[in-house]
């Protein structure tokens, strides 16, 4: 009998062992949070790209807002581990990915803003050498990549030089790339440039599909993208985070200041200076012109409409300039 | 006029605002110091049958003088022909062409900043001379005018000619740079052969780009006349002979003809007649132009297949099967060698093929000592992209985002390298191993690693291709001109061939940390 005991204590012990470490994985994703705290970037003593930003990034889908040159690609870099922060840290649940880089690189998915190809190869090809960078292989590669060239509507062309692709097409084998991995962290910089509306609508599906089990940062300038994907947006100016909400209650931080009004043609220019312009939109012989009021108090005969994501985030940056 | 000063402003400091510049100038200054070996150098630049000038201006001034106009004619070219190539890399091309600027403004332009890029080392050579001069200080006066006269009249002209030459090039050759560099060095080779051509025309320099036809004959006439010789011409150019016991001359240079000076204004009218013959043909940007019509076609069809967007991104990921990870580095060798067969022309192929069989049936030593150097610079282009390519490209963003890039991606780039050196040499290694040469077979292996190491650290180092396609110019012309110190495929016979073997162990060993080192500050500071 002690024997018994002692090999089914022995049984569960290692029963126990096995199943938390093969859940270990599961765990890690099902609670994965990017944390980042204080973390800046300088460049040099005069020009400092991010500065003390702090977020913590669960799964689902961060937008990134923020003028030219508030510092999001260098944000976005850093997590990506090709550029060193001065000074902070970046945790992947708690493991530090600036000291151990290549944590992150096994669950990363990257698509970056300005990148290139290999005009000499073809999209298959090209997946090949990226899935070999990433340490993707096996016998389903070839499967993978098929489906993931089917999946960005590629196929007719999967043997012709990159070189010759257009800029829309490009930009899919980069989606098509950073998908290769099955990542877990997601980072797309500016993804949608170059590619047409229907283009445009399918990626934002397919961001919602993905969002289900990994962390998505996305940057946009166009903020109608950010504003049907992401379920929290943080909005960056001059390196630091002005704010970081979901995006109904940094919408509800511009309620009560967007209003629209008739002019006259005359009228537009004094109006421009005392009032943030969003929109003009020309009816019959006047401008229907929506503007914020930082004041709070609306130019005579103005209505007060709905705020959305975009006049919040003119609103917030005009605020903090 | 006014209009394209700015262009070339621009191109200019885009040119001369890099690393790779600023260690060209420094091996400029190291190349223009040895114009002048000391008295008990094992080489000369300048001979004539076993004479040698004395160390007066007019010797130093006129040996730095043509040895800038030789050098720069060659080496200056490989540095300069990537002007219009830029601008289609950087897309600026495209809005230059909508610009209102004509084409023969535009490669103008672009000749005038090569110019400029020459004539800004071709400076620093003639500082250089003068601190020579005074330097290895032989008692003879400082008389400026030798000095300021050869560069004028020598290097001032051909370097425009080259300038020229180099627009041409690409405009006619394209981004064909290898098919470019034959080309421009068998032309080069052809006005070497006039120098010392005794027609009347030839020494008048008329059909002489460099214009040294004219020294030539000054110092055979000088030495003939006052020596009783009788030789026929001098050699220009880096000549080892151990340490040969030279008979010193005193030359007091060249008396000036019209003649001559209006042969150079000749030669500068060709070179702007050149660049306005080339924009008769500049495809400003318009590659579609350049297509066949079959090709048109095809591509037009294939382009046609690409337009319509029949169904849109989406994907269903469950469908997508489970991934299985594979951290080797074989996938990534392979794909480098890919990329490394497919760089450059692909008719290439048939001239290396050529030279690779050639290299099974001609004398070994041949085979060795020329055969393979050459083999081995016409793929100066492969090797200069090894590790420059996905920053040139813009993949650098994912290949330093992937799973260690530092011990999988640049092993397998360097690997990748070594197999198509070594694959190269193969020819002179089988031959050597028939011929139980243990010693050759280890140094040719050594050679080839060298030569991607060094393109790898290289291209590390500067971010760019030029430096290396320079500094492996450089190093070919010197082993083919058998330097024994550039001896890096051990060609030539040494007093200690261990020591060059483990001289040339040594570099790739300090070349390869470098790169590593290089790299890994690379991959973590974009």
């Amino acid at each position: 009998m002690p024997f018994i005991k002692k090999n089914l204590f022995l049984s569960l012990a290692v029963t126990f062992v096995v199943n938390v470490v093969s859940y270990h994985h599961i765990i890690l994703y099902l609670y994965m949070a990017l944390s980042i705290t204080n973390l800046s970037k300088q460049y040099n003593a005069e020009k400092t790209a991010v500065s003390n930003f702090s977020l913590t990034i669960n799964k689902g889908v961060l937008g990134l807002l923020g003028p030219n040159g508030a510092g999001k690609s260098t944000l976005m870099k850093i997590i990506a581990t090709i550029s060193k922060p001065s000074g902070g840290s970046l945790l992947l649940d708690d493991i530090d990915i600036v000291q151990n880089p290549n944590s992150i690189r096994k669950v990363l998915g990257y698509l970056p803003q300005d990148f290139g190809v290999y005009p000499n190869l073809n999209a298959y090809e090209f997946l090949e050498y990226i899935a070999a960078m990433k340490g993707v292989g096996g016998k389903g590669l070839r499967q993978r990549i098929d489906l993931l060239l089917e999946g960005v509507n590629l196929t007719a062309d999967a043997k012709r030089p990159i070189g010759s692709y257009s800029g829309g097409m490009k930009q899919r084998i980069g989606i098509a790339q950073a998908l290769l991995n099955d990542p877990k962290v997601l980072i797309f910089d500016e993804p949608t440039v170059g590619l047409d509306p229907e283009e445009r609508m399918r990626f934002r599906q397919l961001i919602a599909d993905l969002a289900q089990d990994s962390i998505i940062i996305l940057s946009s300038h166009i903020v109608s993208d950010i504003e049907t994907i992401a379920d929290e947006v943080a909005i960056m100016q001059s390196g630091k985070l002005i704010t970081h909400a979901p995006q109904h209650e940094i919408i509800k931080q511009a309620e009560g200041r967007i209003f629209e009004v008739l002019l006259n043609n005359s009228e537009l220019n004094a109006f421009k200076h005392q009032h943030k312009v969003i929109d003009t939109a020309r009816q019959a012989d006047q401008i229907k012109v929506r503007y914020i009021s930082t004041s709070g108090s609306a130019a005579p005969s103005s209505i007060p409409v709905t705020a959305t994501l975009e006049d919040a985030y003119l609103f917030l940056t005009q605020n903090n300039s | 006029m006014q209009y394209i000063y700015p262009i070339i402003k621009a191109d200019y400091l885009q040119r001369t605002r890099s690393y790779s510049f600023l260690i060209t100038l420094a091996i400029t200054i190291f190349m223009a110091y040895s114009f002048i070996p000391a008295q008990d150098a094992s080489y000369t630049t300048l001979s004539a049958n076993g004479y040698k000038g004395a160390y007066n201006s007019a010797w130093v001034g006129y040996v730095s003088g043509i040895m800038t106009t030789i050098m720069l004619s060659y080496f200056g070219f490989l540095l300069i022909n990537s002007g219009i190539k830029k601008d289609i890399d950087t897309e600026v091309g495209l809005i230059i062409a909508t610009t209102p600027i004509s084409n023969f403004k535009y490669l103008l332009s672009k000749q005038l900043s090569n110019y400029l890029v020459l004539l800004t080392i071709a400076g620093i050579t003639f500082c250089v001379s003068i601190g020579v001069f005074l330097i290895r200080g032989t008692g003879y006066p400082f008389i400026l005018s030798n000095f300021i006269l050869p560069y004028m009249f020598f290097a001032v002209p051909a370097l425009f000619v080259v300038a020229a030459l180099a627009v041409v090039g690409e405009v006619f050759l394209g981004k064909r740079n290898i098919l470019q560099y034959i080309v421009y060095f068998m032309l080069c080779g052809i006005c070497m052969g006039f120098i010392n051509s005794k027609s009347e025309a030839s020494a008048s320099g008329l059909f002489d780009p460099f214009g040294l036809s004219l020294i030539t004959k000054s110092v055979t006439n000088h030495i003939n006349t006052h020596y009783a010789e009788n030789i026929k011409g001098v050699s220009f150019g880096f000549i080892f002979n151990g340490q040969k016991v030279y008979k010193p001359f005193v030359w007091e240079g060249l008396n000036w003809s019209a003649l001559f000076i209006g042969s150079r204004l000749v030669w500068m009218a060709m070179g702007f007649a050149l660049v306005y013959i080339s924009s008769l043909f500049f495809h400003r940007f318009d590659f579609k132009q350049a297509l066949s019509a079959k090709k048109s076609e095809k591509e037009a069809a294939s382009i046609s297949l690409a337009q319509p967007m029949t169904k849109p991104i989406g994907m269903n990921k469950a469908a997508l099967p489970s991934l299985t990870f594979n951290y080797g580095i074989y996938p990534l060798v392979k794909t480098e060698f890919l990329l490394l067969i497919r760089q450059g022309n692909k008719w290439l192929w048939l001239l290396n093929s050529g030279l690779w069989i050639a290299m099974c049936f001609v004398p070994l030593n041949i085979a060795h000592a020329y055969l393979l150097p050459i083999l081995l610079f016409l793929q100066v282009t492969r090797w200069s992209e090894l590790a420059t390519k996905e920053k040139t490209n813009r993949v650098h963003y994912f290949a330093y985002a992937s799973y260690k890039p530092l011990q999988r991606m640049l092993p397998a780039q360097i690997l990748a390298g070594i197999v198509l050196a070594v694959s190269l040499c193969l020819p002179v290694i089988i031959r050597c191993a028939l011929a139980a040469g243990i010693y050759a077979i280890v140094d040719v292996i050594n050679g080839a690693i060298f030569l991607v190491l060094l393109a790898v650290t290289l291209g590390i180092l500067t971010g760019g291709k030029k430096l290396f396609e320079v500094f492996f110019f450089l190093l070919t012309y010197s082993v083919l001109n058998k330097l024994p110190v550039t001896d890096y495929l051990g060609s030539l016979p040494h007093q200690n061939m261990n020591l060059g073997l483990l001289l040339v162990l040594a570099l790739n060993l300090v070349l390869l940390l470098i790169s590593f080192v290089a790299r890994r500050y690379q991959t973590r500071h974009l």
